[in-house]
């Protein structure tokens, strides 16, 4: 072998290492906000933030979708409604109310469609009990319903759409016989509403001070700090069990939620006038709203898992709205069953009714073996008061719009 | 010239390979008799029918895979195809090897037998100085959306003989770092698992894509050092009891889609000077935050270090491993998993002694009993940060294990162990297996 050939084949060698080395240590370039595409709205989800916002198609002629999915909170409605529900009341003369907490907006173009998964639980769908596919077929049913806008039928929707401020580009869009086939003129306003929560970044900012830890931009307070740390402990709150506090693959964020159904047993709300009927239960999955799972009597009970993104905005809080404050909630999920007699009424022979709001029979269905559900009356709670304030202290910054302090 | 041929040969592999256990020696020895032979006869015939020039080069290029090999050769380098008569020629080869067991715990609910790896490897030399080596392996028998086997390309590289003593490679290939990463095979180690020591501490079969310089001096020393890819702290998940089994197995890249914003680098050494023995070291470090936006602790690393010797006198093979990992920087991100069970840990090591004796032999065939003991802990220590959340050292895992090997031929072994786990004895299991290697 030739020396000169050996000095070849180190100096190729060797420089091939040098450009390898260099080409791996240029440091990155920024990134766009994650959720915050720079792009305007197409042209379609432009006429869904019109619609969105248009009180005209309504019975009442005052409520739009703005009304239950507040822009300024967080695209629900806290303590609005007869009675504070959370909902706000709907129909011709704006007094029917409603049944369930108007549910954010935010961070819901994420949800999967409903499914089982493999291990045969429910999972993902659009609605507290995932009665809805997608946004699109989620968004053309509010119009109809008596206790929220309450029109008649896509016939009255078409005709109050045509008069619409926005009838020429919505025309211009979909045909300028659109409103003259009120199903299509339907199908088309669904899918704009859709749209404009798909696109309008303000859907899902990612934008809390919890996302800019996660990045590095920032850091807790050490009362944040160990309101995390009770958020994820499995033995202590166990909360990210169910809302997941790390990024899942190809989402820019934690969406604090894994599109799961549990049964909580969360307390009756005396509040929602349709529980002054003792025989009306709303059961989630499998009903009254949901018809397809009736007989999943396994199911009842079992309501959608939300996001926790907001959670702070405003209560109240579950899917009946029956805690008004985050505390109350929290307090809720650790002593409902060590001390039960807080939660629940006593009946005439002085037991208390636990789980008083469904029917003996699908009570057995209520999550009783996770942490923090599995104790018995007189256990210490999973987490005490001092820790609640910690892990309140946490979801405070799971807002959206948080800016740095200077 | 033949003789002499076969003479340098044999001393290159006594003076590279010490460490090879006797036994194994002889079947190199044997393997490498019947290879000069082969090639004698092949350029007999050569001769016959139509007369060539000699290579310009000797023979020992041929060999040199050996010489740069690691203590115990993979398959790969060993049966790499000799060259050809004629300098241009070239030839490929297959290799491979296979590793089943059965494996019996306290709960016999949880037995199981396995095809735990099949690898098919095929190598091609082009010339004597330049070959590729490739290995694809399926694990647990099958693969599909539903099951939990896998398919992977263990290694793909080109390695090059830039002269006797130096060799260049690039592509994906296995770390020299411990005894069991590049030499995985079954017959190459004791007890019908791979130890934990090089699988939970140095992860195996660990590669990764680069470039790399393998040297070897007269005085009996090999040197390696390289540019790679490294590991990706952003699949780290705090929840995910993987990262406590194997911290580093938990993200290594294997040269799927890795993300390269850091390399890192390698570097080790290894004295077979002495006939019998062999002593070495070697460190990995890079960056494994790989530049990824929005990542709360880019400027995290982590530091691979481990020490060896093996002494084989007489019948015994005798040998020990130290190995440990340091993680730094990590502390923003792991503030962000606070609470999960599954921190990344500051530090983590652990360490073996094993002693072998082949009680009998007779022809082929021989038998070897072993005994094993490992300390071992993935995660020795964590940010002082984490300590106030209640974090804490985990206890640190013992395991005797002691067994037979049964070779039915140097690379035919039945095995069967049996290994106590002091802190968690309910993982005490009985094993079977049967590994091949050619």
């Amino acid at each position: 072998m030739s020396e000169r050939y050996l000095q070849n084949s180190a100096a190729l060698i060797f420089s091939t290492f040098i450009l390898v080395a260099c080409g791996g240590g240029s440091e990155s370039s920024g990134t766009a906000t994650p959720g915050l595409p720079n792009e305007t709205l197409s042209s379609v989800a432009a006429l869904g933030e019109q619609i969105f916002n248009d009180a005209s198609l309504s019975a009442s002629g005052k409520m739009s979708c703005a009304t239950c999915h507040q822009p300024a909170a967080a695209h629900a409605a806290p303590a609005s409604g007869t009675n504070g529900i959370g909902t706000p009341d709907g129909g011709p003369a704006l007094d029917v109310q409603g049944f369930r907490k108007a549910p954010s907006l935010r961070y819901l173009k994420f949800a999967p469609a409903f499914n089982f998964d493999a291990e045969g639980t429910p999972n993902g769908g659009f609605m507290r009990d995932g009665r809805f596919q997608s946004l699109a077929e989620q968004a053309g049913k509010p119009f109809f319903e008596p206790h929220e806008m309450a029109l008649a039928n896509a016939a009255e929707l078409a005709s109050k759409a045509g008069a619409a401020n926005w009838a020429a580009a919505f025309k211009a869009q979909f045909g300028a016989d659109v409103f003259g086939d009120p199903a299509k003129a339907l199908d088309r306003i669904a899918y704009a509403l859709a749209q404009y929560q798909k696109e309008d970044p303000a859907f899902a900012p990612f934008d809390s001070k919890y996302d800019a830890f996660l990045a590095g931009k920032t850091t807790l307070t050490p009362t944040e700090l160990r309101g995390l740390a009770l958020f994820n402990d499995p033995q202590k709150g166990n909360c990210a069990a169910c809302h997941p506090s790390a990024r899942s693959a190809n989402v820019p964020g934690p969406l604090f939620t894994d599109f799961s159904y549990d049964v909580l047993g969360v307390p009756r709300n005396d509040k929602i006038r349709a529980n002054r009927d003792t025989n009306y239960f709303d059961l989630g999955l499998c009903g009254p709203f949901r018809k397809d799972m009736t007989g999943r009597t396994d199911l009842c009970g079992a309501f959608k898992v939300p996001t926790l993104r907001n959670v702070a905005v405003g209560g109240p809080y579950f899917h009946n709205g029956r805690f008004a404050t985050l505390k109350e909630a929290m307090r809720f999920y650790v002593r409902r069953d060590t001390n039960p007699e807080e939660w629940y009424p006593r009946l005439p022979d002085g037991s208390i009714d636990k789980f008083d709001d469904l029917p003996a029979a699908w009570r057995k269905n209520v999550n009783a073996t996770e942490v923090p559900y599995n104790r018995k009356a007189g256990d210490a709670p999973a987490l005490n008061d001092s820790e609640i304030d910690d892990l309140i202290a946490f979801l405070t910054t799971l807002n959206d719009g948080w800016t740095p302090q200077h | 010239m033949k003789k002499t041929l076969i003479a340098a040969s044999l001393a290159a592999l006594f003076s590279t390979t010490p460490a090879i256990a006797q036994e194994d020696l002889r079947a190199e020895m044997r393997a490498l008799r019947e290879e000069v032979q082969r090639l004698r006869a092949e350029l007999d015939a050569v001769k016959k029918t139509a007369p060539v020039p000699m290579p310009s080069a000797p023979l020992a290029p041929a060999v040199a895979p050996l010489a740069t090999a690691t203590p115990t050769p993979s398959p790969s380098p060993q049966t790499a195809p000799a060259p050809a008569a004629a300098e241009h020629e070239s030839a490929t080869s297959l290799f491979g090897y296979a590793e089943l067991s059965y494996s019996r715990p306290k709960d016999a609910a949880a037995t199981q037998a396995t095809a735990g790896r099949v690898v098919f490897g095929l190598g091609h030399q082009f010339n004597e100085r330049t070959k590729f080596v490739t290995e694809l392996e399926v694990e647990h028998a099958v693969v599909s959306a539903d099951d939990s086997g896998e398919v992977a390309i263990e290694q793909a590289y080109i390695e090059h003989q830039i002269n006797d003593g130096l060799a260049a490679k690039a592509g994906l290939y296995l770390i020299p770092l411990g005894y069991m990463n590049e030499s995985h095979e079954p017959p190459n180690y004791y007890g019908v698992k791979r130890n934990f020591v090089e699988t939970a501490i140095i992860p195996t079969t660990w590669r990764e894509i680069g470039l790399g310089l393998t040297g070897n001096t007269d005085f009996g020393l090999r040197w390696d050092a390289g540019v790679t890819t490294g590991f990706d702290l952003t699949k780290w998940d705090s929840t995910d009891g993987e990262a406590i089994e194997s911290p580093l197995g938990a993200i290594h890249q294997e040269g799927q889609l890795a993300k390269a914003g850091n390399l890192a680098v390698y570097g080790a050494l290894n004295y077979n000077g002495i006939p019998g023995f062999n002593a070495g070291g070697g460190i990995f470090h890079g960056g494994v935050a790989q530049k990824q936006a929005d990542f709360a602790s880019p400027d995290a690393r982590l530091t691979l270090a481990e020490a060896h010797a093996r002494w084989t006198p007489g019948n015994w093979d005798l040998s020990t491993l130290y190995a440990i990992g340091q993680f730094s920087n990590t502390e923003a991100y792991n503030l962000t998993q606070v609470g999960n069970p599954y921190p990344v840990p500051k530090r983590f090591d652990g360490w073996y002694v094993q002693a072998a004796y082949k009680a009998w032999s007779a022809g082929d065939h021989t038998l070897s009993p072993f005994a094993r003991y490992e300390a071992f802990n993935t995660a020795r220590k964590y940010d002082d940060a984490l300590t106030e959340f209640g974090y804490s050292a985990r206890p640190t895992e013992k395991v005797v294990t002691a067994g037979l090997s049964f070779k039915l031929h140097p690379q035919v072994v039945l095995k069967t162990d049996y290994q106590w786990f002091r802190e968690d004895s309910t993982r005490n299991i009985f094993n079977l297996g049967l590994g091949v290697a050619y």
